[in-house]
């Protein structure tokens, strides 16, 4: 497990270091298409809510969106 | 007022992105045409926060914003092969509401609130199908003559197996075959309900933001309390953000172990843990889990972002799931015959299951956003691995299209598959090398019971599917439709098949387990910021609201809590918003017309003339919330729509002299009886008749819908139906309801006062159930004076007439008490209320309106045997635009 974290934790640095590095700049005044509706990271948060507490209660892997809390037992 | 709104930094557009094409708080009228270029650099210059603000956190959806949002959960039935279960499947009914409000144009404070109510059939257990066990069909006679057949569950019995331990069946020759399927063992549940209540604060600083949140979630076998601080640091000239989130979760688990099953099922593992009460085992355990998150969102090009997540989480205590068993097979080698040709026979029992008391997971995941110029539309494309020392490892693909449509609208359709392997520890089943029980003669010669070595068993087991290997495809759409005024309706619906075959890789083997479910949404949203923009212009807001408050509502805002359909819109094309949250309590003597009855005339007299009364009502609560959307398309008409979500909960007790148990009879005592879900849908139109200088009549005449289910059923106890659940525990009335109403309402400078006539006609003899409540007629008046321009005080009078039920349940109900005859319903109440409403008049939170009032009951004068009213509690507020 130690491990695994280690080199994931790698990986995602890697990752993200090729990615600052490719990246051109974009100014300002460039981003008005990144503003609309349909580009947010999450475009409908009260539907994510409840999916994901769905998924939350019936599957077994992690989340990575690990700041929650509450949603209860779900004992079924 | 409009200062105010003027005042409001641009910044808060920021947090909600979706509003930034709506919101150009700086753009004047006359300047129209600069609007779109003006708001496009705002965008431009605001657009990262707002983009990384849209995290999975429904409480906060955007900044001085109101949201509403119901769904439903619905499994389909489990495949128990050649038996049918007529347990109803997995229910859950899910009502959201939170706000956001702005207290300084840094800070914001979130509420939300959130309530589910679930019911329906869950699994117990895994068994080799060719054993004893499993779900045995039956066909019973009803004493009310009806006959019912389904499914019972059966946890223990007895099973064949091969030398390789493969489970054997008999076909109708006498010839024995394995048969290797697995078949789930389903039982019951009454319907539950939880709630949760959380609250987050936040700042904004210029390049970075800071939240800190908590929470309550509280069920009756459950509850857990969290904290959390998470925040975001932008760089790069705003191009690159780096998350950081942490929380931590306490949780205790206090499970009523199951009447039906405890005897069929071993605790011994958790003899330390499990405490007695009321005749009630309870087995309780701590669980704490600690949780991590570090993120970085990253502009790309002008139409491409990724957004990269790493999520730790460190648990440690009670993780199991208290109502999961695991059978176990024990083989006693003494049984065992020396002849290899022989099969052997097993002892099926069920044990609780046991899982490691530290968990540890990790979680990484990639998002990336990308403009697709041609259609205007955004496709999300994201991946998210996790593993943890269980040896569970998850793969999550996930892609959603975000279509705009014009007109406000937009639609997105969604595609997900999720893949996970089996926890080490997971099994449908094991089977041990030892007896069950044996008879072993002590040094006394006494003969002993002893029971198996529970250390031979595995340390760790469990049956619970969740941990099982599988894969499961979901597929949905959501749509949206944005309104001018700053409300936005949503609606969405999901897909979602499990199936073991799914599994990454190979079948995950569980495919006994697999299922469907469907999940439906609808939500409002109210956007306080964009309606303060709008209704800046044309005319300035705060001489409208001025004329809202003192004039043309009659003193409407002025209204007691507890009054519906008090007071009316004015102008064509307002909208108002609200909600309105009831609470009343029972509980105290049992009364027989305006007297307190004893117990020995309960048992004999409040039960029909052929039958004694067991039970009687100790305490009864029952919590409902309304929404309510008014909407006034011409000056003297107002339309109403008031979907209604409610919980209840009744408490027995055993009367005193009651006739003794029928031995076998399967009680339901000590734990309280709740049921919930969405009641009735009131339709109301609101016609003025007299609207003079601070006084008004108006009348209203409305429906109320039979949404809210009468045919609610106490769960089967081994093969005792439950029956319907009392008559005051459904729902709603079941029938279409006439409700007319006429309410006069006068106002001064300094006072306020008022009067109602409130119906409600049953519009149909009996609804599914077989029966109609009685009709209601409601008189009250109240007096009030205005403390401030903001508060005033109100005192009311109530007096209510409640007709008694007429006709009776169609199906089975286990009639143990006064409140499941139609007989002991209904009768005539007085009640005093005392009320205060809070308007805000001024500032950025000018159009909110607060009320409550607690209603105090008088005198009751009941038909037949009732349980006393202890009082009832009205909040409301309201948004009007």
């Amino acid at each position: 497990m130690k491990k695994c974290s280690s080199v994931f934790t790698s990986l995602f640095l890697l990752g993200v270091i090729t990615i600052l590095s490719g990246c051109s700049s974009v100014a300002p005044w460039e981003r008005g298409v990144l503003a609309k509706p349909q580009m947010a990271l999450d475009p409908h948060p009260l539907q994510s809510g409840v999916r994901m507490h769905n998924y939350g209660s019936r599957e077994g892997g992690a989340g990575t969106n690990a700041e929650g809390g509450g949603g209860g037992c779900g004992c079924y | 007022m409009s200062k105010s709104s003027l005042d409001k930094p641009t910044r808060h557009a920021a947090d909600h992105p979706q509003q930034l094409d709506t919101q150009p708080r700086h753009v004047q009228e006359d300047q129209a045409s600069n609007k779109s270029i003006l708001q496009a650099l705002t965008s431009a210059a605001l657009v990262l926060p707002g983009l990384l603000a849209a995290q999975a956190h429904a409480a906060d959806a955007s900044s001085g914003s109101v949201n509403f949002q119901y769904s439903r959960y619905q499994e389909s039935k489990r495949d128990l092969y050649s038996v049918r279960s007529d347990l109803k499947p997995i229910m859950v009914d899910t009502l959201h509401g939170s706000g956001t409000f702005f207290l300084t144009d840094r800070m914001k404070l979130s509420f939300g609130y959130t309530q589910d109510t679930w019911s329906g059939a869950t699994p117990l257990s895994s068994v080799p199908f060719a054993s004893t066990a499993g779900n045995s069909a039956f066909t019973r006679v009803l004493p009310t003559g009806e006959v019912v057949s389904g499914a019972s569950p059966l946890a223990t019995g007895t099973v064949t197996l091969d030398r390789n331990l493969n489970p054997l069946r008999f076909d109708t020759a006498g010839k024995q075959l394995v048969d290797p399927r697995t078949v789930l063992v389903l039982s019951s549940a009454s319907p539950e309900t939880r709630s949760q209540g959380d609250f987050r604060l936040g700042y904004e600083w210029d390049e970075a933001t800071l939240n800190l949140g908590g929470g309550l979630s509280v069920e009756n076998d459950y509850e857990s309390a969290y904290g959390n601080a998470n925040g975001r640091f932008d760089f790069n000239q705003k191009q690159t953000s780096l998350k950081w989130g942490a929380g931590y979760t306490s949780s205790r688990t206090s499970a009523i172990l199951d009447h039906d099953t405890l005897g069929y099922v071993t605790t011994l593992a958790y003899a330390d843990q499990i405490k007695s009460r009321d005749n009630l085992r309870i087995l309780q355990g701590d669980r704490r889990d600690w949780t991590s998150s570090l993120g970085l969102t990253q502009i790309l090009s002008k139409n491409t972002l990724v957004d990269f997540n790493l999520g730790y989480t460190h648990s440690r205590g009670f993780m199991e799931n208290p109502y999961k068993a695991v059978t176990v097979i024990f083989v006693d080698p003494q049984t065992v015959s020396p002849d290899p040709g022989d099969s052997i026979r097993g002892n099926l029992r069920a044990v609780l299951e046991q899982r490691p008391d530290v968990r540890n997971q990790l979680a990484i995941g990639g998002k990336l956003v990308q403009y697709i110029n041609p259609l205007d539309a955004a496709l999300h494309v994201a991946y998210k691995f996790s593993l943890d020392d269980w040896g569970v490892n998850s793969s999550t693909f996930e892609s959603d299209w975000v279509q705009p449509l014009g007109n406000g609208w937009t639609i997105t359709p969604r595609i997900r598959y999720y893949s996970q392997s089996s926890a080490d520890f997971y099994h449908p089943y094991i089977v041990s090398d030892q007896a069950f029980t044996r008879i072993v003669v002590d040094e006394q010669g006494e003969p002993q019971v002893v029971t198996y070595d529970p250390k031979k068993l595995p340390k760790h087991i469990t049956s619970d599917h969740r941990l099982a290997g599988y894969g499961a495809l979901s597929g949905g759409v959501a749509v949206n439709k944005k309104l001018t005024s700053g409300i936005a309706l949503e609606a969405g619906f999901e897909y979602y098949t499990r199936a073991s075959a799914l599994k990454l890789g190979g079948s995950g083997n569980s495919g006994f387990a697999d299922f469907d479910y469907y999940v439906a949404n609808a939500a409002l949203r109210i956007d306080m910021d964009t309606i303060n923009f709008s209704q800046r212009n044309p005319q300035p807001r705060s001489s409208k609201h001025q004329h809202h408050d003192h004039l043309d509502h009659g003193g409407g805002h002025h209204i007691p809590a507890g009054v519906m359909f008090g007071h009316m819109l004015d102008k064509p094309g307002d909208v108002m918003v609200g909600y309105r949250f009831m609470y009343s309590w029972q509980a105290g003597d049992m009364l027989h017309g305006a007297r307190k009855a004893s117990d020995i005339d309960i048992v004999n007299l409040a039960c029909g003339d052929s039958q004694l009364c067991k039970f009687s009502p100790a305490d009864m609560t029952m919590r409902m919330h309304m929404l309510d959307i008014m909407y006034a398309p011409t000056r003297w008409l107002n339309l109403m729509l008031m979907p209604q979500f409610m919980d209840m909960e009744m408490n027995l007790r055993e009367l005193e002299g009651r006739p003794p148990p029928v031995p076998g009879d399967h009680e339901h005592k000590g734990v309280p009886h709740s049921t919930g879900g969405v009641g009735d849908t009131i339709l109301m139109s609101l016609i003025k008749l007299i609207d003079l200088p601070g006084q008004r009549l108006h009348m209203g005449l409305g429906f109320s819908a039979p949404t809210g289910e009468t045919d609610l059923k106490l769960r089967r106890m081994a093969k005792n139906e439950g029956g319907l659940f009392h008559f005051d525990m459904q729902l709603g009335s079941g029938t279409w309801d006439f409700l007319p109403n006429l309410t006069y309402a006068g106002t001064t400078h300094r006072w306020h006062w008022g009067a109602q006539l409130y119906g409600a006609k049953r519009m149909e003899s009996k609804n599914e159930s077989g029966y109609r409540l009685g009709d209601i007629f409601q008189a009250s008046t109240w007096g009030g004076i205005h403390l401030t321009d903001w508060l005033s005080a109100s005192v009311r009078g109530v007096y209510t007439h409640r007709g008694r039920i007429h006709g009776d349940f169609n199906t089975y109900n286990a009639r143990v008490g006064p409140m499941d005859f139609p007989v002991n319903q209904g009768g005539q109440y007085w009640d005093i209320g005392f009320g205060l409403s809070a308007a805000v008049p001024t500032g950025k939170f000018a159009g909110n309106h607060f009320a409550f009032e607690w209603l105090q009951p008088i005198r009751d004068d009941v038909n037949g045997f009732q349980l006393e009213r202890k009082g009832a509690l009205s909040a409301t507020w309201h948004y009007s635009f």
